[in-house]
């Protein structure tokens, strides 16, 4: 069995982003959603400031209550993976999954996905081009530009209003032995992703060699993706 | 924490390395063989070789394309100047490219009034006709006699700029061709090439420093080498320290050892102090500086020293220095000028000093007025510590690569042209006010930001035709009303860009350029992590538009017209350029792209060509790995007095300052005195040579404006190109105190109480002389109290759905150069931008 976990080394993270855009590009994440989240947090009083950020994002946990609330197990957990999956085709959208996820990692297609290329609109006519054009114009006419297929090997290319989505550890990368688009895009090399059943794994020797944490242990969801040392000084 | 033991630093060194190998080439997972996932291991697209040019840093990368489009970024693996990854500039790529708002065909103004509030009615047209009208436009010039009065603009650029930036205008006949250097970093460039002559960016050895002090800058977001100070940043810290010096809380401040929030342009101050305590208490590297001759230290505050004393070794002047200046610049005086407390000044003097040689003093932009004698003080300390050249500590030039560049023009200005090119340069460099001193030379540097009063006085002439690429100076100069104003006075221009600028709005022709990324040919050139690299541009895909590239489509265009129209010396000198392997010159816009960049590049991809490093073999080869590597640079190259310069060596007392000065003043025939005074620097004599302290110069009555701005490049700018993106406004809250889709301008808690302002409110903010903006207020601990901070690059009114709140109509959120009146570094020519150099006023509407 394979026990998917990822750990975040937030000493050498410095919040730059790469992984949550590089995440939306990934998985043809419409605007207003992300998968890959982050908070900030300010403390302190001049001139003695700490400043963090803080990555969020479903956290495959082994107790998860999203599951749980499910009522057509849209959300599940998979056994040999360990990987938390959403089901488009039985999810119905009711949304109990965002309200039992403590991480608020579950996001609702409340609008039409990706609606800017569908539009006509040009803002200097027969000047510039427009959402529906520049995707008519490129092979194959995908939905979106940076359209990437092989979403719909697992899950779904591109989610559908009203219904919910959320972070998968990149399981159609999983599927080719590759790592997770954002643990890849990584410039500081701060992410990294192993498996919890496999004792040689690498991640095994960060989670001993450094502090680490999870978000929300006394919630009991045993979430999988773990926090190492610090981001401030 | 981790106490740290040696036990647990040899771990952590081991863990290092294994980690830095992550970075490059993560460990494959075992791929899962599941039923519900199909058992393929290939998508069936390739990694295609590029550059990023998002900013300076100009990385070597990969696009991933699939079916004809683009659907990943990465650093080129074969890059040894990079870490395979690259920053959130370069995922934004692909939504700059992929953007609905792009110019797709050429545009003319039908509209011949010009001004913000006109619609310029601007109508397809072919790029025959524009190349036509382009053409028209410099053969009546030359007919006229007036080549001089073409104007060239470059803003960023691939390394075969010379085809359209030079020689293209000098072969027209004009002396005009202005790049936008003195906007972006030349005050910089004062401190290194005045002590270690190095007129451009220092290459930084992150990855063996054991103390960085980031000076007015966030490497990790800006300035340079950013991918790879993300890589480094957490790594320095295992072994080493850091501090920033920047009244606002970055991510390198948060991150560092110490922050020192100064008070905006008082940085002079604070380098000096630090200066003093290394000299007074002996911590100086003497293996670089030198020592007394007795061995004892005679620095003592307040005290001059005989320069008899002391024997330097690689460096000039010290105690010269210390004599004219530093022996008065106590920590006890520095505090009460810069705001940082003296415990701290002496506590990261000392940590910087223990540290020596293995320190890098990241001197980041200084661009403010005077701001060239901080950015010499910033840059002295990194000679006490001996930090050029070591391991561990900056670099300068490069380690030497093969030659590449374009062909020899001369033989195609004819008469007209040599004359035409004999006028003044509009921008006014050399001047007695505006000594511009790049590379030491009088009048030698740009002056951007002074075009615009230029143009607008006609002085030293009227400006006919203005051609301006990679640039949208209306946008990014300070002052922009006045570029308003000057560019709808010009009577032609052509604003060769990819969306619809402010600039395009007072423009005579719009024409939509191949994006440098992913659409175009060319090849760039930068320095990082002790190598040079050569890297390719190249079109990743077919392009979705009917767009040229700048340099040489383009170009070649308007040189067939001109040929056509009884002007054939710019085709001919085109012609020049061809094909290495077949010998056959190019016979359109496509063919000259390619074979200029084979020809300028060929010593590059040639095996035979004389180089230090990669050898590549052949043309195929440098596109598919699309990067040469140089060798290592080479540690303490330039000791044993080799820095050049008027001695060779590293100076604390600049006698190459004071020969580009005396050279200077001698071109006007006054003292150097004159020249300071003409400058409005307050050094007389002596002191104009050597880093001093040189009062910040504001505008605003403090009692009226209350707050001194000050402006930082958010980690998502692609220059100013990237505001239309999505994604942009969607992470903005990752600029540190920001929020997601807004433009904010930040304060302190204390100001906000005392000026009863409400954080999240919509304010109006005000300066003596430049436009208002409008924002949104943020009240943060990590800006210092007395200060207001906000990032630039917001603020377009024009360029796109996402960019603008209502396109040619309202602004989405404010422009800082609106808001910030022209001035500037005289000594370098650098607009003003930094330091809080203006003053506002913050009001809720």
């Amino acid at each position: 069995m394979t026990n998917y976990a990822m750990t975040h080394d937030l000493k050498k993270c410095m919040g730059c982003g790469a992984c949550l855009i590089a995440c939306k590009i990934e998985n043809n994440v419409t605007e207003g959603i992300k998968w890959l989240n982050y908070e900030t947090k300010t403390t302190g009083k001049f001139p003695n400031v700490s400043y963090e950020v803080q990555l969020n994002q479903c956290n495959h946990c082994d107790n998860a209550p999203c599951t749980r609330v499910c009522p057509t197990r849209a959300m599940h957990k998979r056994r040999d993976t360990g990987l938390t999956l959403h089901n488009p085709k039985r999810c119905v959208g009711c949304r109990a999954c965002m309200v039992a996820c403590p991480y608020d990692a579950i996001s609702f297609n409340r609008y039409e996905p990706h609606a800017m290329f569908k539009d006509d609109q040009a803002l200097v006519p027969g000047g510039t081009s427009s959402g529906r054009e520049l995707t008519s114009r490129m092979e194959g006419a995908p939905p979106i530009p940076t359209y990437n297929p092989a979403l719909n090997q697992n899950y779904l290319g591109i989610r559908k209003k009203g219904l919910v989505e959320k972070c998968t550890f990149c399981s159609h990368r999983l599927a080719r032995g590759q790592q997770p688009r954002c643990v890849e895009a990584c410039p500081a090399g701060a992410r990294l992703l192993g498996d919890l059943d496999d004792p040689v794994d690498p991640i095994h020797e960060l989670i001993a060699r450094y502090p680490s944490k999870v978000r929300m242990p006394e919630q009991g969801t045993k979430p999988k993706v773990i926090y190492l040392r610090n981001y401030g000084y | 924490m981790i106490k740290t033991t040696r036990r647990n630093v040899l771990k952590a060194s081991a863990l290092a390395a294994g980690a830095a190998a992550i970075g490059n080439s993560l460990p494959t997972l075992k791929a899962l063989a599941l039923d519900t996932y199909p058992n393929d291991t290939q998508e069936g697209g390739r990694w295609v070789s590029t550059s990023c040019q998002g900013c300076t840093t100009w990385c070597s990368a990969q696009i991933y394309v699939l079916n004809g489009r683009g659907i990943r970024v990465r650093g080129n693996p074969n890059a040894k100047t990079g870490v395979g990854n690259l920053c959130p500039r370069g995922q934004l790529v692909l939504q700059q490219v992929y953007d609905p708002d792009r110019v797709k065909t050429p545009m003319k103004r039908t509209n011949p009034r010009k001004g913000r509030n006109e619609d310029p009615r601007f109508v397809p047209i072919s790029w025959d006709e524009a190349a036509d009208m382009i053409a028209d436009q410099l053969i009546e010039l030359r007919q006229n006699k007036e080549s001089h009065k073409l104007w060239v603009m470059r803003g960023r650029y691939s390394h075969m700029h010379h085809l359209l930036y030079d020689h293209f205008p000098k072969i027209i006949g004009s002396p005009n061709n202005i790049s936008h250097s003195s906007i972006c970093a030349e005050a910089e460039k004062v401190g290194a090439y005045f002590t270690e002559r190095n007129w451009g960016y220092r290459d930084y050895d992150l990855l063996n420093t054991r103390y960085l002090l980031a000076w007015g800058c966030d490497p990790v977001s800006s300035n340079r080498l950013v991918p790879f100070s993300i890589h480094a940043l957490g790594r320095i810290q295992e072994k080493g320290k850091i501090a920033c010096v920047d009244p606002r809380l970055s991510t390198t401040g948060a991150k560092a050892d110490d922050w020192l929030p100064v008070i905006p342009g008082e940085d002079g101050a604070l380098a000096l102090a630090m200066a003093h305590v290394i000299l007074t208490e002996g911590l100086w590297y003497k293996p670089f500086v030198g020592d007394f001759t007795d061995g004892e230290n005679h620095f003592v505050a307040g005290r001059p020293v005989d320069e008899n004393t002391f024997e330097e070794k690689e460096t000039y002047g010290l105690v010269k220095w210390w004599n004219l200046e530093v022996k008065d610049r106590t920590p006890e005086w520095a505090e009460q000028v810069c705001g940082v407390a003296r415990e701290q000044i002496y506590k990261v003097a000392r940590d910087m000093a223990e540290a020596a040689p293995r320190v890098c003093v990241w001197n980041g932009p200084t661009m403010w007025p005077n701001g060239s004698y901080a950015s010499l003080a910033i840059q002295a300390l990194s000679g006490l510590v001996g930090a050029p050249d070591s391991f561990g500590g900056h670099t300068g030039g490069s380690p030497g690569g093969p030659k590449h560049g374009p062909n020899s023009m001369a033989d195609f200005q004819d008469d007209l042209a040599k004359e035409g090119t004999k006028h003044e340069k509009i921008d006014q460099r050399g001047r007695l006010e505006w000594p511009n001193l790049a590379r030491g030379r009088s009048g030698s540097g740009v002056n951007t930001n002074r075009v615009a009063d230029a143009v607008l006085a006609e002085d030293p002439y009227d400006i006919k035709v203005a051609l301006i690429y990679f640039a949208n100076l209306n946008f990014s100069c300070t002052g922009t009303d006045r570029w308003d104003r000057a560019m709808a006075k010009i009577p032609f221009s052509a604003h060769i860009t990819t969306h619809y600028g402010e600039m395009s709005h007072f423009s005579d022709l719009v024409l939509p350029v191949a994006q440098h990324m992913m659409e175009r040919w060319a090849y760039t050139s930068q320095k990082t992590r002790m190598y040079t690299h050569i890297s390719i541009q190249q079109p990743v895909h077919e392009r979705i538009f009917d767009v040229k590239n700048d340099e040489t489509e383009i170009t070649w265009m308007i040189a067939e017209k001109l040929a056509d129209k009884g002007f054939p010396n710019l085709l001919n000198y085109y012609k020049t350029y061809k094909d290495p392997e077949t010998g056959a010159a190019p016979t359109s816009g496509e063919e000259f792209a390619i074979f200029a960049l084979k020809s300028y590049t060929k010593n590059i991809w040639d095996p035979t060509g004389e180089k230090q490093g990669d050898t590549l073999n052949g043309w195929q080869d440098f596109v598919e790995k699309g990067v040469w590597n140089s060798i290592k640079y080479p540690y303490k190259q330039r000791w044993g007095g080799k820095f050049g310069g008027e001695t060779g060596k590293f100076e604390f007392y600049s006698e190459t300052l004071k020969a580009g000065l005396q050279g200077h003043a001698d071109r006007h025939g006054v003292s150097v005195d004159r020249v300071m005074e003409a400058c409005r620097y307050s050094a007389r004599g002596e002191k104009a040579f050597i880093p001093h302290y040189d009062q910040p110069r504001r505008e605003g009555d403090p009692r009226q404006f209350p707050l001194m701005l000050i402006d930082a490049k958010s980690r998502f700018n692609r220059e100013g190109r990237s505001q239309n993106c999505s994604w942009y406004y969607e992470f903005k809250g990752l600029d540190p105190g920001d929020l997601d889709q807004e433009d904010v301008i930040k304060i302190n808690p204390v100001d906000a109480q005392r000026l009863n302002l409400r954080d999240g409110s919509q304010v109006r903010v005000t300066s003596a002389s430049g436009q208002p903006i409008t924002c949104m207020l943020k009240v943060w601990e990590g800006v210092r109290p007395g200060v207001a901070q906000k990032y630039f690059g917001q603020g377009h009114w024009a360029m796109g759905r996402h960019a603008a709140k209502e396109f040619l109509k309202t602004p989405r959120g404010g422009n800082n150069n609106t808001l910030m009146h022209a001035d500037w570094d005289h000594l370098s020519g650098s607009t003003a931008r930094n330091g809080g150099f203006c003053r506002v006023r913050i009001e809720m509407i």
